[in-house]
């Protein structure tokens, strides 16, 4: 063991550190990012990252960054002598090199937000203190935009109005009860909001469009309702608590993932008998599963080719088959994520009728399609789904389909997406308006 | 007007339809039930997403080291030490690969029917059950092989009464360890291109560390205890009786040599006349002897166990590892 002796070559380096950290949180500023982090060592490096966004490569390099100090220190500690100190300095070396890869690919990328020549980045990893300072102190160099916040509240409804619209959702009354407060995700060390104040009543019997662009939080929303993934929510089915008894109650939840999640080397009788298995109560005797298959196999157009390998399905065979494993256990909220995709016209349609005649067995379908004005008329309501100022997914709307024409203004479903998406998604961004016209309208005394 | 547009406004009536909802009571099926559901679609696979390629390729790959370096096998400790390490490393890459992308190819669907109700455990207990039959199958052709092909294995057993079925149990288990391995590996990665990227470095890794191949020294040594090649090549040389075969290397060594000096190459010629080569060779085994591969039953056993223990270890890292699967993104 020895003593720690701060040479003059570190006293330097720790002075650079520190003069570029305070260029760094002028930078951070600029991207809406608390200055003081520029002066935590690792965490400087995940801000970074996202001001780049390059979010992984953050977290990668202040994973690593992090793990170099204590052998950093242990250096400094253990006799150079020992054979020990040959492996840290070869992890430290190791460590150093990733670190400089991450943080080159963060730099490159914010070289273009800040619009300077991307050959800066090298002298950013090499000698961080000068572009620090240079892109700190100089007004010219501006981000593109500044970065989302949300760990900001920046409520769109009152508090007021959120009560009402708390209390307008029936929870005793059959039918799906949506009361989502919030759904919110740590990442890392910043906490974002998915999707805020979502309160809706769904009747039995209705095929719900959910419509939404792109990071509307149309999956999340899917997710928290299912209990798949909870949120700061009451989700009741007929009365009962979807949270409360998910155990139980997922097996009368049915959820088609977009992708055709099968083993495409299996028959597909073999694939459909399998997951009624999974997915019957184990009271039921083999023979009734072997007839409830066979009943989903003709209800799906699947009986011809049950004994086929998956592989050897059409794109709409497939589709169906990815439907009916779901469909096996009867659910009576089936929600499809994309059925049609991949799909052309006719067969879609084919398909979303199959749905229309499940929905009309008094189940609840609610369905994500890109498509919607090809199958509209199919569709008892709608429910939009729309990303705010803040990027957080707000219902805009929930009624039936000629009501969500008449609210927006609009003749079609793209027309209504048109409306809210964001400008930078090509949208008119106008999102918060109708958030808040959707929920003034929801508690008027009708 | 449409039909199908009639269909829609008779359905925008059905709110006040009663609701067909049941909350299904009773119990589903548990993970024990579950098991023979994945092993079906295990061994299913085995036919039908040509799984079975495997076993002709581990009677080629035997075939391959038991012609190259099995003629020695039994008769010389340089053969045996060569063959039994040509034949661990035969049998970590057997098992690599049986299993090395089983889990990350289906990840998704995994994760679908994990939603679904299925549990991990069953899955993988599965998974150890179908892997169990293929590395059981690929150790019998191998040992099969070995025998067509000409090596001359002794007829008595040390640990059972038969040495075939000795030597089975130590490849099984060394290609039951890999493949355990391998599927740990197919469960955290999640594609096949890391799982192929990563696999030869594990293999890179055996071999290096298996403390035959190199020697090593230090922390470095310390390593060899976390590999299956060094308990599989330690089993297998213990097995063939390392300790009391002869060597030859002394003998060959001086033999090149010999024509470096006169008085060297005349006394040789002598030994070689004396019939006394035979005994020189002997002599040069027992001080080659090393205590690792000494043949007794609680080296093998422990060789065994530890092989045993690297596949428990990883099946339950691999159950808990996936038990996370839900956090996979989209």
């Amino acid at each position: 063991m020895q003593v720690i002796d701060i040479s003059f070559i570190d006293a330097f380096s720790f002075l650079m550190w520190l003069v570029a950290s305070f260029g760094l949180s002028k930078i951070f500023k600029k991207f809406n990012i608390e200055g003081w982090w520029a002066f935590v060592p690792g965490a400087r490096i995940y801000w970074l990252g996202r001001c780049a966004d390059r979010e992984e490569d953050g977290k990668i390099a202040m994973v690593f960054e992090i793990l170099t100090y204590p052998i950093l220190l242990s250096g400094q500690l253990v006799n150079p002598d020992l054979e020990i100190s040959k492996y840290l300095a070869l992890l430290n070396i190791f460590f150093g090199i990733v670190c400089m890869i991450y943080k080159a690919r963060i730099c490159i990328d914010l070289c273009g937000d800040l619009k300077v020549n991307k050959n800066w980045a090298w002298l950013w990893v090499f000698a961080e203190v000068i572009p620090c300072l240079v892109w700190a102190y100089n007004d010219k160099y501006t981000p593109n935009k500044a970065l989302l916040r949300y760990n900001g509240l920046d409520p769109i409804l009152d508090d007021e109005l959120l009560r009402s619209l708390e209390e307008n959702v029936d929870t005793t009354d059959s039918g799906l009860a949506v009361k989502i407060k919030d759904r919110t995700v740590r990442n890392f060390l910043d906490k974002r909001y998915l999707l805020r104040e979502i309160f809706m009543n769904v009747p039995p019997g209705h095929m719900v469009l959910l419509l939404g662009g792109s990071g509307a939080g149309k999956t999340t929303f899917i997710n928290a309702v299912t209990g798949y993934e909870k949120a700061n929510a009451e989700i009741l089915l007929d009365g009962m608590d979807v949270y409360e008894k998910y155990d139980k109650m997922k097996y009368s939840i049915g959820f088609v993932p977009q992708m055709d999640l099968i083993r495409s080397n299996d028959t597909v009788y073999r694939t459909l008998y399998d997951a009624a298995l999974l997915r019957l109560p184990s009271s039921t005797g083999l023979i009734e599963i072997g007839n409830r298959v066979n009943e989903v196999l003709e209800q799906f157009g699947l009986s011809s080719v049950k004994g086929s390998l998956v592989e050897k399905l059409s794109g709409g065979q497939r589709k169906r088959l990815s439907i009916a494993m779901e469909y096996i256990s009867d659910p009576y909220l089936f929600v499809l994520d994309e059925p049609d995709s991949g799909l052309d016209g006719v067969i879609a349609r084919d398909l979303m009728r199959r749905l229309r005649a499940i929905a009309d067995q008094g189940k609840i379908v609610i369905v994500i399609t890109h498509t919607p004005d090809r199958v509209a008329d199919l569709f008892d309501d709608v429910i939009v789904l729309a990303k705010d100022s803040k990027r957080t997914g707000r219902l805009a709307f929930y009624g039936s389909i000629d009501e969500a024409r008449e609210f927006f203004g609009q003749n079609s479903m793209e027309g209504i997406l048109r409306l809210i998406n964001q400008k930078d998604e090509g949208g008119e961004g106008r999102s918060d308006e109708f958030v808040l016209k959707y929920a003034e309208r929801q508690v008027e005394p009708k | 007007m449409t039909n199908e547009a009639n269909a829609n406004v008779s359905s925008n009536n059905s709110s006040s339809r009663r609701s067909p909802f049941k909350l299904i009571t009773g119990g589903h099926r548990g993970r024990l039930a579950q098991i023979p559901i994945y092993l079906g679609k295990d061994f299913r696979m085995f036919i039908f997403q040509n799984d079975w390629k495997v076993l002709p390729m581990s009677a080629l790959i035997a075939a391959l080291i038991a012609l190259v370096v099995g003629e020695n096998m039994y008769v010389t400790m340089e053969g045996q030490f060569q063959c039994s390490l040509a034949l661990t490393c035969v049998c970590i890459w057997n098992g690599f690969f049986n299993s090395i992308q089983s889990v990350c190819r289906e990840r998704p669907i995994i994760k679908r029917e994990h939603r679904s109700g299925m549990h991990i455990s069953s899955y993988v207990i599965a998974h150890l059950i179908y892997q169990m039959f293929l590395c059981a199958m690929q150790a019998l052709i191998t040992v099969s092989v070995c025998k067509i092909v000409g090596i001359k294995f002794p007829t008595e057993g040390f640990i059972t009464q038969w040495f075939l079925l000795d030597i089975w149990i130590t490849i099984f288990l060394i290609t039951y360890a890999s493949d355990i391995t391998s599927l740990f590996i197919s469960s955290v990665v999640h594609t096949t291109t890391t799982a192929m990227t990563v696999m030869p470095f594990m293999l890179i890794f055996q071999l290096v560390f298996s403390g035959g191949a190199f020697t090593l020294s230090g922390p470095a040594a310390k390593l060899t205890n976390l590999t299956i090649s060094k308990y599989g090549l330690v089993a297998l040389c213990s097995q063939g009786n390392y300790n009391s075969l002869k060597s030859v290397t002394l003998w060959n060594t001086i033999f090149r040599i010999r024509e470096s000096s006169p008085e060297l190459k005349e006394a040789l010629w002598q030994i070689e006349q004396a019939g006394q080569l035979e005994e020189i060779l002997a002599r040069s085994g027992e001080a080659m002897q090393e205590t690792a591969y000494a043949m007794t039953k609680s080296n093998i056993y422990s060789c065994w166990g530890h092989l045993v223990m690297f596949a428990v270890i990883f099946a339950i890292l691999s159950i808990i590892v996936l038990e996370f699967i839900d956090n996979d993104r989209r």
